[in-house]
């Protein structure tokens, strides 16, 4: 039934040529591609080209601006993050928040130019925030001279070092395989600019 | 049509235009980091590397510094350290080049400041560098200093940077 705009006569219109059995397959009989090509493309090569190229957009986006993908080198993460292991690290983790102790993060060096990304890190917990001084005393550390618990810290050490002051934007970094020596591991504070992310997982 | 075609000739010849102008005048940027990649090439070691190939290394990679070229280093394991006058950069280059196996260097993550005068810069970048067969590598920010001598870009200074103090 028409109404007074002609309007639902005309999406009825539509809508039956659309689902006009007898309309579809003479067009999809004349039309019919080849079973490899449809195999490959799809059946409608533009739309299939328009999702890969959307599909690749975002890959390139999400991994190269939002999820870094990293591989641990070296043993200073130890156990927690174990050598050659792959995982991710999230740019926007600290969008809304500041960093937290206890984050693992990841640091850059140098800074890289614009609308690129780093391509060595290092791979850190923060244990320091801005302010607060670190030291270790018998292996422990101790934030303001208050001890600090760390379970992740699974190796007992020795490591002694008079307490650091940490500026007003600097967090301090360790890793936490304690098990090193001292002066093998590299540890201290950074700006916080230089936080490239979280860690993932 | 006519006009279609002559706009589009005229694009195409401002950019060909564009594009010499920036390969015979190149910003001193580009200058700069292209200093930089040419001494990765150079401080680059192969295993196949013989003795003469080496020493004419040791003198490509000298012709890089100024005269009075400064490296200023403090690493983990060989603690701190300044050099000062291609003659002990040499004498230093010579002996690590000649006591490695093979060296890869390369630099990351450069990016390259020109001072208030176009005879300056400071270039920013990571140093990864690999010795031997060994799969360890080292990471290393660096602080180099050029300065525009006679119409080359040499380093006047190299130091390292303490990514965590």
């Amino acid at each position: 039934m028409p109404d007074a705009t002609g309007k639902i006569v005309c999406s009825q219109l539509w809508a039956e040529l659309r689902f006009n059995p007898v309309v579809q397959d003479t067009n999809a009989f004349s039309t019919r591609p080849h079973w490899l090509q449809v195999v490959l493309i799809g059946r409608r090569p533009v739309a299939t080209l328009a999702r890969i190229a959307v599909l690749v957009a975002l890959c390139v986006v999400t991994f190269k601006f939002v999820l870094l993908p990293i591989r641990v080198e070296g043993i200073s993460m130890e156990p927690t993050y174990h050598d050659r292991r792959i995982d991710c690290i999230n740019r926007l983790a600290y969008w809304r928040h500041e960093p937290q102790r206890g984050d693992v993060v990841a640091i850059r060096f140098s800074d890289p130019p614009p609308f690129s990304t780093p391509h060595a890190m290092l791979l850190k917990r923060i244990i320091g925030l801005p302010g607060e001084s670190v030291a270790f005393h018998g292996g422990h550390a101790y934030i303001n001279g208050q001890l600090l618990d760390e379970p992740y810290v699974k190796n007992p050490c020795d490591w002694e070092h008079p307490p650091v002051q940490c500026g007003p934007d600097e967090y301090y970094f360790a890793g936490d395989n304690r098990s090193m020596p001292f002066e093998d591991h590299y540890k201290g504070h950074a700006k916080r600019e230089r936080i490239v992310g979280k860690v993932l997982l | 049509m006519k006009i279609a075609s002559r706009l589009v000739l005229l694009a195409a010849l401002g950019g060909l235009g564009f594009w010499l102008w920036t390969v015979l005048f190149p910003n001193p940027e580009k200058v700069v980091l292209g200093r930089i990649s040419q001494l990765a090439a150079v401080a680059t070691i192969r295993p196949g590397d013989g003795a003469i190939t080496r020493a004419a290394k040791v003198s490509k990679l000298i012709s890089f510094f100024s005269a009075d070229a400064v490296i200023s280093y403090d690493v983990a394991g060989l603690g701190a350290r300044s050099l000062s006058g291609r003659d002990e950069i040499r004498e230093i280059a010579a002996g690590g080049f000649a006591n490695v196996k093979s060296l890869a260097v390369r630099f990351q993550d450069a990016t390259a400041r020109v001072g208030a005068d176009p005879q300056s810069a400071t270039v920013a970048c990571t140093m990864r560098v690999s010795a031997g067969d060994d799969k360890d590598f080292g990471i290393q920010e660096l602080r180099i200093q050029f300065q525009k001598i006679d119409g080359d870009w040499l380093m006047t200074r190299l130091e390292t940077v303490k990514t965590l103090q």
